[in-house]
């Protein structure tokens, strides 16, 4: 079933990119991405990343290539890796693709299939593959958004790895990290992060901006994090629990008919249609509300994490700034290697001043990116909310009209 | 006998009539009369002789056809009562034209009836014995039990009533008095659960004023000497559904002598008056607990041996709805058949406006600790007749209305009548209730108060919907007493009657495993079939409306976290616009919560409750549909013993030993009664059973389509409530900038 399943996604994806890729809205053509196309083969998902640029560095003018999630990781860690980037906010990666879920349902379902009809199992697996299809739209859309912030940024989009990885016809052969380097990032994450709250605890802030700034990413970073977990359990629970219920109503009730016998089966036929027509309406409403809420709510989770990684790096900046200070005092006292401490000491101020002056930017961007995200999609919600709404309303209203003329 | 209690409204316009008629005596054993109507075609026959000598010759050529099977189906159709009522009681009535009508009157507690009754006292009086004989048999009632008359002592009293017509009407008088209070009814309920009857004894039942009672003790042990098989069923005189269960015991033939024998003690407190006319034996039924004034008792029937054979299978006819209607006709003797078809009729017709609505409101916890009780104001609204008033409410707590419940099966049951399923106990929500501090503490509880009040208010309502269980006087004592109930013992799991009923059930239950009859009636099995399978299918709809409402609560309870989360960030988000838009998502998202509530709510009472409901009701079905296969065991088991008989008696004509062949030949006629009124208690209870599903298939219908509707609506209500939730939401969104 799951191959059936490859082949629909195939040409579903291509149909959908257009909605897809406004996401994050760019008004310079000089390079633009998108993901054409995906693909998924059993464990892996193939996305062809086309790219129509302008820029002189590239070859061709357009082209493209089959890129696989791990390659995408592998840039962003190219990026995050990169001391030139620091004061930048990388753009988060992009999450891992992930059908267990689908995969496991469906498996439950081919389970259950004896205590239900055959109608109801029917019902079920279209509901599942339905389900299967949205998330991996989804997937392709998160690595897409990933994609186009870097092709929009003025910085990142000159990045030499970020051009292999767009025009390199070849599998980048990157391969997921080994256990050492594993157990190295591991411990480098650990390093970093009680660095981080070391660097909290007492380093003071000279620039109250940014120590508001801080404040405010703490504290939006657990909020938002929060409504993002209360969001996903909603969806969830309109989806899998109402619509699911809807479809064990409808054919319930359709076989209620058939034992009831004429006087009941017409009326109850009717019902039953519009259960399951108003099952479907949910459905929508809840996958809607998944893409243009949760899946918001679930972006900015990420990207306020990486603006807080970027405070911190600005952060450890600063440190390493007043440690240069230092030195240099020490070394103005000792009278010793003044030159290469003033050096230092000029280096490091440098790249402090030049850090928070990128940081500032990119922190103002990221607050009008995401108020211009959410205003979009908000607004897209109320719409959709809207239109299912007035959908389902008017579906009910000619159920009653037809069943009162009975 | 009588009671403390107040007396039921239906009885005290008894009363009044009976004060505004100088025949109060009259009235009130016309009462009784019409209670205990028998219906045995002994009965009719004696009726015809006692009745010629009597007072109106015409009614011995006009009952004939009413005895009849061909009558009856007319009756039962046109009765929604089907079963006993029609034949026996009618005829009854109408032959004593003064004592019938009364009878009648305080039957049907229509008023219209009651005041033709008073004329002639004399002839009337006779005619009422008559009627009581008749009743006695089938209400063995309550309070005192059954009491056995000789039949002989009937027949003696017929003629003598001409002589005595005084004295006859003070006997009759009493009755309407006797309706026992609970502990009547419980004996009822008992003596039903037992088949007391004997077929034989069942035949003449009589019921008698308490003050009669008192005399009577000797009558009875002629009786008993007799040997007349009394009949222990009892009934509220009202109602025909008690005739139709008296009639149902009478099926088993053999206990009966036994209950009937214990009655008469009680019997014997008062009448003078029975015993110069008669020697019938009359029990009381104590139901109404009332003043002295009301007796309504139940007679019961005691059987002479003599008169038992022929009456025995007429027995169960008696209705006393029935009989209400049939007073009108009643002034003219003859053809009391026909009258009683128009009144059936008219029954019908009636029963189109009439209305009853009965609602379930302020739950209220009694008491403290484990001894405490939720009491519920039970108000109803009418325009029937019969009841007093046209509102009123009254206070019932839970376990009253499992007895009623108890009470009406007992009653009706046999008599083919789905009878609406009561809400279960429950031991867990009970007990929470009982150690929560104070109501509405926590909500679950309230959720439980709540939705019991919904479910009792439900099972009222369909209760009141049908015509012979809401005029049950059990059912209007319920209803229109004004004051505590005595207690129903019998509802608590742990009491012995829980024991008890565990045991029957299980005993039913492997009954109902190992025997399998072979389904003669074509409609009987598809209709089996389709109730099996509609069970099936109704218990996973069941389900998935379990599943819905669960989930709808979830998506509820999700989205009102998902609100507060919203209003937290809205409070974080820095951007002024932005923030005051979460903020606006906050409080819609907060709405649409509301709304999921509600339409959880939705679900549940107006889906999942009603399915639950059909669900018992189902229940129900397949129990009356069962009592139908054990009548047909009965019956089977008839037809076996007959052939043993025979054989036994042809064996016996082979070794030429007389004596034996004449005992022999004793049993077969008996047996071959036997058979003879088990087969027609098996046709009776098929066509009751046939008409109640005609009925419980159209209500059936009805309640689905109406519970669709209403739930779509609720569903559309939803979606417009959040249309309008996210149209103000939108403007919002549009202000971000």
């Amino acid at each position: 079933m799951m191959d059936g399943m490859e082949e629909v996604l195939h040409s579903e994806t291509n149909g959908t990119k257009s909605g897809r890729s406004d996401t994050v809205d760019l008004n310079d053509s000089t390079l633009q991405v998108d993901i054409s196309d995906a693909l998924s083969e059993r464990e892996k998902v193939k996305f062809t990343v086309h790219t129509k640029t302008t820029l002189p560095d590239y070859n061709k003018p357009e082209f493209s290539v089959v890129r696989q999630h791990e390659e995408f990781i592998w840039l962003h860690d190219r990026f995050d890796e990169n001391e030139d980037y620091a004061g930048y906010i990388i753009p988060p990666p992009p999450p891992r693709p992930d059908f267990d879920a689908s995969r496991e349902k469906l498996q439950k379902l081919g389970e259950g299939e004896g205590s239900m009809t055959k109608e109801e199992f029917n019902k079920m697996k279209q509901e599942l593959e339905a389900e299967y299809l949205a998330t991996f739209k989804k997937t392709v859309a998160m690595h897409e958004v990933f994609l186009t912030r870097l092709a929009q940024h003025p910085i990142f989009r000159t990045d030499h790895n970020f051009k292999v990885f767009l025009e390199y016809e070849q599998d980048l052969s990157v391969r997921t990290k080994n256990k050492k380097e594993k157990v190295e990032g591991l411990f480098r994450s650990i390093n970093r992060s009680t660095d981080e709250i070391l660097l909290a605890a007492t380093q003071k802030d000279v620039d109250d901006y940014f120590e508001k700034e801080k404040g405010f990413l703490l504290e939006y970073h657990a909020a938002i994090k929060d409504s993002t977990l209360k969001a996903d359990k909603m969806t969830q629970a309109h989806k899998t629990g109402v619509a699911d219920s809807y479809i064990k109503l409808s054919t319930g009730l359709s076989q209620l008919g058939t034992i009831e016998g004429p006087r009941l089966e017409k009326f109850i036929n009717k019902v039953s249609d519009t259960f399951e027509k108003a099952r479907k309406v949910e459905g929508r409403v809840a996958s809607d509300e998944d893409l243009k809420l949760s899946d918001t709510l679930r972006y900015y989770v990420r990207d306020g994490s990486a603006a807080k990684d970027l405070l911190y790096r600005r952060l450890r900046c600063l440190a390493n700034y007043e440690q240069a200070n230092k030195n240099l005092d020490r070394a103005r006292a000792k009278n010793k290697d003044v030159h290469a401490a003033e050096l230092a000491q000029q280096n490091a101020c440098e790249r402090f001043e030049h850090m928070s002056a990128r940081a500032k930017e990119e922190l103002n961007s990221f607050k009008t990116r995401r108020v211009a995200a959410f205003k979009k999609n908000l607004i897209e919600l109320a719409e959709l909310e809207l239109k299912h709404a007035k959908a389902q309303a008017q579906l009910l209203k000619n159920c009653l009209q037809a069943l009162q003329e009975e | 006998m009588a009671d403390s209690r107040e007396p039921p409204p239906l009885f005290n316009d008894d009363d009044d009539s009976r004060k505004d008629d100088d025949n109060d005596d009259l009235f009130t054993s016309a009462v009784q009369s019409p209670v205990s109507e028998l219906t045995t075609p002994e009965d009719q026959t004696k009726q015809e002789g006692a009745g010629d000598p009597l007072t109106s010759p015409p009614p011995a050529t006009s009952f004939p056809p009413d005895p009849s099977g061909g009558d009856r189906p007319d009756l039962f159709e046109s009765c929604e009562e089907p079963s006993v009522g029609g034949f026996s009681s009618v005829p009854l009535e109408q032959p004593a034209e003064g004592g019938g009508t009364q009878q009648v009157s305080t039957d049907a507690q229509d008023p219209p009836p009651t005041p033709p009754t008073t004329p002639s006292v004399g002839s009337l009086v006779e005619i009422p014995l008559i009627v009581d004989t008749d009743q006695d048999l089938q209400p063995s009632t309550s309070s005192s039990s059954s009491l056995t008359r000789p039949d002989f002592t009937l027949f003696d009293t017929t003629p003598d009533t001409s002589e005595t017509p005084v004295s006859s009407p003070d006997i009759l008088s009493p009755p309407t008095t006797s309706n026992t209070s609970t502990s009547t009814t419980t004996s009822a309920q008992e003596l039903s659960a037992s088949p007391p009857s004997s077929s034989a004894l069942l035949d003449l039942s009589m019921t008698l004023p308490q003050e009669l009672s008192s005399e009577p003790p000797a009558n009875l042990v002629d009786a008993s000497s007799v040997e007349p098989a009394v009949m222990s069923s009892f009934i509220t005189p009202a109602e025909e559904a008690s005739v139709l269960d008296a009639a149902a015991p009478t099926n088993d033939d053999d206990d009966d002598a036994a209950a009937a024998a214990a009655i008469p003690t009680n019997l014997a407190g008062e009448d003078p008056a029975l015993s110069s006319e008669e020697a019938l034996v009359t029990v009381y039924d104590s139901e109404t607990p009332e003043d002295p004034p009301l007796p309504a008792s139940n007679i019961l029937p005691p059987m002479g041996a003599p008169l038992t054979p022929p009456v025995a299978p007429i027995t169960p006819t008696a209705t006393p709805n029935l009989t209400p209607n049939v007073t009108p006709a009643a002034p003219t003797p003859v053809t009391p058949v026909a009258a009683a078809r128009p009144s059936a009729e008219q029954l019908e017709s009636e029963s189109g406006d009439e209305f009853i609505e009965i609602s379930i409101s302020d739950p209220q916890k009694i008491g403290d600790g484990m001894s405490s009780y939720m009491a519920y104001k039970v108000t109803t609204k009418t325009n029937i007749p019969y009841f007093r008033k046209k509102h009123w409410s009254v206070t019932r707590r839970f376990s009253d209305f499992l007895g009623l419940h108890g009470k009406l099966v007992e009653k009706h049951l046999h008599s083919g009548r789905i009878i609406p399923p009561a809400p279960e106990k429950s031991a867990i929500g009970t007990t929470k209730i009982k150690l929560g501090s104070d109501k509405s503490s926590d909500s679950s509880s309230t959720d439980f108060i709540e939705r019991r009040r919904a479910s009792l208010e439900r099972y009222m309502n369909r209760t009141a919907a049908h015509p012979t269980l809401r005029s049950d006087p059990d059912f209007r004592e319920f209803i229109e007493l004004d004051a505590e109930l005595p207690r129903a013992t019998q509802t608590s799991a742990l009491s012995s009657a829980g024991v008890l009923r565990l045991f029957n059930r299980v005993g039913e239950t492997v009954n109902k495993m190992t025997f399998k009859m072979d389904e003669s009636d074509q409609w009987f099995e598809e209709k089996t079939q389709q109730i099996e399978n509609l069970d099936a299918q109704l218990r996973k709809l069941h389900a998935a409306m379990e599943g819905l409402v669960a989930y709808r609560r979830e998506l509820a309870t999700s989205t009102a976290s998902f609100a507060k989360s919203a209003a937290v960030l809205s409070s974080v988000e820095e951007h002024s616009a932005l923030s005051r838009a979460l903020h606006q998502l906050a409080e819609s998202t907060e709405r649409t919560h509301t709304i999921h509530h509600a339409q959880a709510d939705a679900d549940f009472y107006h889906l999942s409750e009603t399915t639950k409901d059909y669900i018992h009701l189902i229940g129900a079905v397949k129990d009356v549909f069962h009592e139908r296969v054990k009548t047909f065991q009965t019956w089977q088991h008839s037809q076996t013993m007959l052939a043993k008989k025979r054989e036994a008696k042809a064996k016996a004509e082979l070794a030429g030993r007389m004596d034996k062949v004449q005992q022999a030949q004793d049993e077969v006629a008996e047996w071959e009664a036997k058979v003879e009124r088990s087969q027609e208690e098996f046709d009776r209870i098929s066509r009751a059973i046939k008409k109640e599903m005609e009925q419980f298939d159209i209500v059936r219908v009805k309640d689905f389509k109406d519970m669709l509707v209403k739930y779509l609506e609720a569903l559309m209500t939803s979606q417009q409530q959040i249309i309008k939730v996210w149209e103000t939401f939108l403007p919002e969104a549009r202000a971000i900038s």
